[in-house]
């Protein structure tokens, strides 16, 4: 049975043959199927099998190129690998590209000539994106995001009411009523944003980011408009959707003449932003956007916070998210806050470039219809942690929080998950 | 579909374990729920969040925010978060028999 419509493949198709994609193309021919890449993949690990080799992934969105877009692949698809981009193609794409990827990009580490794999995943993606075949659990987040401004649809009140709410919190916490967490103030030097996760259920670290900005004396705000850091469309790949989420956040740094952007602890939402988003609007910021964590380190390193480690006793470790670290060079930064923060800091083994990924990336926690992978993916990441011995896992992502606190119960972990802003917060000693 | 089989019942729940249709809910589901999670008998505290998140959704169409759930149940954020080990989104909405939040939970 036919199921999807001519239009909709020449849609698709167009991501592959009207732009002009030099990174694309190069990277999709040059993969020598050397293998090395298979034991890189948390998937192939969990679920050893060909169909999980990242460079499936690559051959399968480079086999409809060659199909569609060569010359010897129109003529003799057969002697040379092409594929029609049929039902079959189509669901194999769904199944692989956003059901067994999380988009870590740790392939591309071990790929013996530099392929940057997750990038033809994300190229699939739009493709699949084009054709409206975005799985529905992921379009309602980035729906969500584009009906009312956050992922979660958090109405203004309510918003407006949790902060208010913090703020109580954050006076009582530093014996300040002065203390305070603005909002839609003008002419600030930083324009903070937040996870929606963390306004709707776990406010932990708004506070202790304000705990923070107050310490160092920042001059801050927050926005009612726009403060997703969020932007599932990277995920889903449907570009006109990320742009729209980008220019959101570009126009508001505008609208409250803020000094610049410090994206709150997020991977996939700085990458999307800081390193996606001029793609996404072709246009360079005209302002600086740093994350939260290289603002942090700037506070502790000119003195700007003061930090007692043994305020922080328990063993910790660090989970890196790979967005941070692999695609964003964030990797030293986290340690030497948390080197200032805790007493005892362990690492993981693998950690920073080489770090596994928690299995919750790439849009993988929306994503409900791949649950049974993605815990079984987990179970690397538990394996991990346990061999550690830490008692704290720190991570500067909260979707990364997320995935490791299903990980923490699945796996009888006993730890605590912290953001990096918490750990800090706690450490802090405030001159009285 | 993944189905949840509950004394003698089939219910549809999503691949996070969200029941699909939240109409069928009730205590006993709420029960068996909490138990799959590893929480072995739901308290009057854990009933306080529950009927508060389930209230608001039936009210609202979604789960309330965490400001709400501590105010309405007068329990501290960590009380809650020691309660449903999940957390607010995975732990309680879903023993509460909501859909999955969406966003980063």
């Amino acid at each position: 049975m036919k199921t999807y419509t001519d239009e909709k493949k020449a849609a698709a198709l167009a991501v592959l043959t009207t732009q002009a994609d030099a990174k694309l193309i190069t990277h999709m021919n040059s993969c020598v199927h050397c293998g090395l890449c298979a034991d890189s993949c948390i998937y192939y690990r969990a679920m050893p099998g060909e169909k999980y080799v990242p460079a499936k992934k690559v051959d399968l969105v480079a086999s409809i190129y060659r199909r569609y877009a060569t010359t010897t692949g129109k003529l003799f698809p057969k002697l040379t690998g092409a594929r029609n981009l049929d039902d079959a193609t189509i669901d194999e794409m769904i199944d692989l590209l956003y059901g067994a990827c999380t988009m870590c990009g740790r392939c591309t580490i071990h790929c013996s000539i530099g392929v940057d794999i997750s990038y033809v995943v994300r190229k699939g993606r739009e493709m699949l994106a084009n054709m409206d075949l975005v799985p529905a659990t992921l379009q309602k987040t980035v729906d969500a995001a584009l009906e009312t401004g956050n992922n979660m649809g958090i109405s203004d009140q309510d918003y407006t009411d949790t902060l208010e709410w913090l703020e109580e919190d954050l006076q009582m916490e530093m014996e300040n009523d002065n203390a305070k967490i603005p909002l839609n103030a003008t002419g600030k030097e930083i324009l903070y944003t937040l996870n929606p996760r963390e306004p709707k259920f776990f406010p932990l670290s708004i506070t202790a980011m304000a705990k923070v900005f107050e310490a160092a004396g920042e001059s801050w705000t927050l926005s009612t408009r726009m403060y997703d850091v969020t932007n599932y469309a990277y995920y889903s790949g449907h570009l006109e959707q990320a742009a729209i989420i980008t220019q959101r956040l570009v126009d508001e740094v505008h609208q409250l003449q803020a000094g610049k952007v410090v994206l709150a602890e997020c991977g996939h939402g700085s990458r999307a932003f800081r390193w996606e988003g001029p793609n996404y609007i072709q246009q360079a910021f005209p302002f600086e956007t740093i994350t939260s964590i290289e603002l942090m380190l700037q506070y502790i390193r000119e003195g700007r916070i003061r930090l007692d480690p043994s305020k922080n006793k328990e063993v910790v470790t660090l989970h890196d998210p790979c967005n941070l670290v692999r695609s964003g060079g964030v990797v030293q930064q986290q340690r030497e806050i948390l080197k200032a923060s805790v007493l005892r800091f362990v690492e993981m083994n693998p950690h920073g470039i080489d770090n596994l990924c928690c299995g919750g990336g790439g849009g993988q926690l929306a994503m409900s219809e791949y649950n049974d992978r993605r815990m079984s993916i987990a179970r690397i990441k538990a394996e991990q942690i346990k061999a550690t011995g830490a008692t704290v896992v720190v991570t500067p992502c909260h979707n990364c929080v997320d995935q490791l606190t299903q990980i923490n119960v699945t796996f009888k972990l006993g730890v605590q998950i912290k953001t990096l802003a918490e750990i800090v917060a706690d450490a802090i000693v405030l001159d009285k | 579909m993944p189905v949840l089989e509950l004394d003698g019942r089939q219910l549809e729940v999503d691949g996070d374990g969200f029941l699909a249709n939240p109409e069928v809910w009730d205590a006993g589901v709420a029960q068996s729920i909490a138990q799959y999670d590893g929480i072995e008998e739901l308290t009057d505290k854990h009933w306080s969040v529950i009927n508060i998140i389930r209230t608001n959704y039936e009210e609202k169409g979604m789960a309330p925010m965490i400001r709400t759930i501590c105010k309405e149940s007068g329990l501290r954020l960590r009380e809650i978060y020691e309660l449903f080990p999940l957390g607010p989104a995975r732990g309680a909405c879903r023993v509460a028999g909501l859909p999955k939040p969406d966003g980063c939970v």
